[in-house]
């Protein structure tokens, strides 16, 4: 009713002869915003310090690109080419010449400075709006000087937050599977990194089979399946101390490993006499629950964000199909309903999907569907591809590939790829090794 | 077996002949291209709405002038002192001592990065300054951290020189008193679209489920330069969950600065003096 | 002149089609030769990754896409294989079941168990003891051949009877 009587104004309103003049604008380019990020500047003394410590030769450019870089990546942003800048860092962090970037085209401008303070690396750094000629934001960070690639990681994240109104993602790392060897005999290591390839550092030896690490909601633990005796089993790892222990520990296999919203049960599967079903486990009391209970396989269970919703990958039906139940088990929905098979269901942390890998005539496909199944958006096609692993800000999917073999069984490859929600900005993430099996962690700075 | 073999090759071979026949290559030279023809959207009046534009046009030139002049002369934005408020971010004294143990035991470098406002104290605690990752904010405008002034300091992009524009009133405004229909034509609402359709760089990473429409009232001078921006639901801009409403605020106030002059008719200053922008990303980014 | 022309392009025609059927048949012929003596339907009845128990007991059964479905040459197969067990009544088994890699890793795990299963329960309907078979799932972890075609599918989705002792 009281939509009713509004439309009515406003239906009346251009009758009025003195009436406001509306136009609608419903178009506009989907450009990368173009934005400048000006190398932070650096005095000589404390530039060489930091040459001294880190060995690096400029650690305010390389600050600057590791931002510029981060920016890039995330495929909303367009840093401009360094050789148009007209204005020097130093000078363009006290006060930019407007005019100057707003003639290369620049709407946004990122700049700074780098300080050796007590053996501490300090960091400033502002956000301009060239064309409205104001400050947006301005920061500043101090921490030791190892620690200069977060720095920048966290400038990025500040930045995109402010841009875009959303999180960022990169100061954040990536728990993954890496791989080395002939397909028949893969050798496989837990690794980890961050979110941009640096840092890589391995968690196991490679001396038993492991799959399907996930973080925990503080990124500080990690459940994984390692077929450590050759049995099968859910593991938890504590990433600080190394420590690990079997969660899983029951008569028959357990697998597809996922932490609780709250950190505190992890959710997995428990196969035993031809039947897999999902039971969760306490981490605290070690109290085991039974969730699903039905002859079919039931496994790759993922929580909705709020912890009262699970969606898992079920063949119930006769194939694998995307369900939704309460955490209960009650109240089970098949919401997969198109051509094909559905696996891998994750819940995205923002709650509104449910990003997926489809099967379909020799094809896989990562897709996202809104909870209740419908509006289901296929991002990307490909030989084999799966597991698909959300960043924190529930924007960027990352997962991994494998590449056809010829005939003579050469050629296989395993990498780790993102792509974007729009299904645009699908890049390939570097690995040393052959990689699969990602999870992205939360945010660290938070 | 014979005889199918021969309807079949007869078949064939004049299915070969049809498709040989119609091939356009070899038979036939290139055609000559017509030279593109570019389709310009942009016409700004239809007769109705054209009183005496030659005129007009030459004063709004003069006025345009003086303005550019106005624009140069202004001083350039003062520099305001700065406020401090510090931020202290988390520990983590693990990071260095694990780095090079066995490959299992892999540390978080710093863990967290915890925020605590200390806005009156200037000096902390020096124990706990120790391998701690410290955030200090600077901000020049203290009303950029309060959510509740955000909305107003977006407001701010106002530009001055009241003075031109009352000028500008007096010389157009008998022009305006001939003229009856009181929207746009259909051309001028084109062509003003036209332009900002290109200034509007939509930001990427909106989510796409939201209500994406900023109402924005302009008020003109007679050149189509922008004297002051309003955004109409200030409201919301502080709510929970709509950040993005203050990104796609600021997208659109950055599009109405870089179309300036915006492609306003050349008559009838009354009419549009005030004008409603109604940004909508939605259909962008849904389609 | 317009005649040659037409000449011209009937050759052209010509060749072209002859040229792209020779290809096509060729391929054709190739391909499902080398499959039509291993695999019946999609299920593998070659022996080339097979091996042996014992003397005519193949240690191995295939299966058929996304099926756990045991076929008559698997339940042969099995038969063996228990009255094997039934002889030697000191060795224990495991069965690794196995998928291929046309599937997502989790769900092939719990596919691999099931076809394992599958050989089990078939095995303990001849009378072998629970308690001498274990069960174990490699899912697409394990293949014997590292091909990325229909006949190399074939011969990953198979169930593995070892010896444990």
């Amino acid at each position: 009713m009281l939509k009713k009587i509004l439309s009515l104004f406003i239906i009346l309103i251009p009758i009025n002869a003195f009436a406001l003049i509306e136009v609608d604008i419903t178009r506009g380019n989907l450009n990368p915003l173009p934005l400048a990020v000006s190398p932070l500047s650096i005095d000589e003394t404390s530039r060489k310090s930091f040459e001294k410590i880190l060995k690096k030769d400029n650690i305010g450019s390389e600050i600057s690109i590791i931002v510029e870089n981060n920016l890039r990546i995330s495929g909303l942003f367009n840093p401009l080419d360094k050789k148009a800048f007209l204005q020097a860092p130093d000078i363009a962090n006290l006060k930019p010449r407007f005019e100057d970037w707003n003639l290369i085209k620049a709407q946004a401008l990122i700049t700074g400075k780098v300080n050796y303070v007590d053996d501490k690396l300090r960091v400033e750094f502002r956000l301009w709006d060239v064309l409205a000629a104001k400050e947006m934001m301005a920061l500043a960070f101090t921490t030791v000087p190892s620690n200069w690639r977060r720095v920048g990681h966290i400038i990025s994240d500040k930045v995109y937050e402010r841009l875009t109104g959303e999180k960022g993602y990169f100061d954040t790392r990536i728990i993954y599977v890496s791989e080395e060897g002939p397909k028949t005999q893969r050798i496989k290591k837990l690794a980890i990194m961050d979110q941009d390839g640096a840092n890589n550092k391995f968690l196991t030896l490679g001396n038993e089979l492991v799959l399907t690490p996930r973080f925990n909601p503080t990124s500080q633990m990690v459940t994984y399946l390692s077929y450590f005796k050759n049995m099968p089993r859910v593991y938890l790892l504590d990433i600080e101390t190394g420590t690990q222990e079997v969660v899983g520990d029951f008569p028959g296999m357990t697998f597809a490993p996922r932490f609780s919203p709250d950190g505190k049960k992890i959710i997995m599967s428990f196969a035993k006499d031809g039947k897999s079903d999902i039971y969760t486990m306490d981490l605290e009391n070690r109290i085991v629950e039974k969730i699903t209970n039905h002859p079919s396989i039931d496994t790759s269970p993922s929580y909705s964000p709020d912890g009262k919703y699970i969606t898992f990958n079920s063949d119930r039906s006769g194939y694998q199909q995307i369900y939704v139940m309460k955490n209960d088990g009650t109240d089970v929905k098949r919401i997969s309903f198109g051509n094909g098979l559905y696996g891998t269901p994750v819940w995205s942390p923002r709650g509104d999907l449910i990003a997926f890998t489809k099967l379909h005539k020799g094809k896989f496909y990562i897709g996202v569907m809104r909870t209740d199944g419908s509006g289901e958006r296929l991002l990307t096609e490909n030989y084999y591809q799966e597991a698909p692993s959300w960043s924190p800000n529930g924007r960027v999917l990352i997962f991994y590939r494998e590449t056809k073999t010829n005939a003579k069984g050469e050629g296989f490859s395993a990498k780790l790829w993102s792509i974007d929600l729009t299904g645009y900005n699908e890049r390939q993430i570097k690995t040393s090794t052959d990689a699969s099996d990602p999870s992205w962690s939360s945010l660290l700075s938070n | 077996m014979n005889r199918s073999i021969i309807i079949s090759s007869v078949l064939h071979g004049i299915l070969i002949f049809i498709t040989a026949m119609s091939l356009p290559f070899l038979a036939k030279k290139p055609l000559d291209i017509p030279p593109v023809v570019s389709v310009e959207l942009i016409q700004i009046a239809e007769k109705t709405n054209i009183p005496f534009a030659p005129k007009a046009k030459k004063i709004i030139e003069k006025v345009k002038e003086k303005e550019k002049k106005l624009v140069s002369e202004q001083a350039p934005p003062k520099k305001v002192e700065k406020t401090k408020t510090k931020t202290v971010l988390s520990p983590d004294q693990n990071n260095q001592k694990i780095v090079n143990e066995t490959p299992e035991a892999i540390p978080l470098p710093e863990k967290t990065v915890k925020k605590v406002e200390t806005k009156e104290e200037k000096k902390q605690n020096p124990e706990k300054v120790d391998d701690e990752v410290k955030q200090v904010s600077e901000f020049e405008k203290k009303d950029l951290f309060d959510p509740n002034n955000i909305a107003a300091l977006i407001d701010k992009s106002k530009e001055e020189s009241a003075e031109v524009l009352k000028k500008n009133n007096d010389i157009t405004q008998d022009q305006d008193r001939n003229i009856e229909s009181a929207g746009l034509t259909l051309s001028e609402e084109d062509a003003l679209k036209a332009q900002i359709f290109g200034c509007w760089s939509i930001p990427l990473g909106l989510p796409y489920n939201k209500n994406l429409l900023v109402r924005i009232k302009l008020k003109l001078k007679p050149d189509g330069t922008v004297s002051k921006t309003e955004i109409l639901d200030h409201a919301r801009m502080n709510k929970p969950g709509q950040a993005f409403y203050k990104v796609l605020a600021e997208s659109a106030l950055r599009a109405v600065k870089l179309c300036q002059p915006l492609r306003v008719p050349t008559t009838g200053y009354e009419r549009w003096k005030e004008l409603q922008l109604n940004f909508d990303a939605r259909e962008m980014l849904e389609g | 002149m317009r005649l040659s022309k037409i000449f011209k392009n009937t050759l052209l025609v010509l060749t072209a089609c002859l040229v792209l059927s020779a290809c096509a048949t060729k391929k054709e012929v190739a391909t499902t030769d080398s499959i039509k003596g291993q695999m019946q339907g999609d299920v593998y009845t070659g022996t080339d990754t097979v091996e042996y128990l014992a003397d005519g007991v193949p240690d191995r059964v295939f299966f058929a896409t996304n099926e756990s479905i045991l076929t008559t040459a698997s339940r042969e197969t099995l038969r063996a294989q228990a009255a094997w067990l039934r002889k030697n009544p000191s060795i224990n088994v495991v069965l690794e079941g196995h998928a291929d890699e046309r599937g997502t890793r989790e769900y092939n795990l719990a596919l691999g168990e099931r076809r394992a299963n599958a050989a089990k329960d078939y095995l303990m309907t001849y009378g072998i003891s629970s308690d001498r078979i274990t069960v174990l799932s490699y899912g697409k972890e394990r293949p014997v051949d590292s091909g990325s075609n229909p006949l190399a599918w074939s011969k990953n989705r198979r169930s593995v009877t070892v010896k444990a002792n």
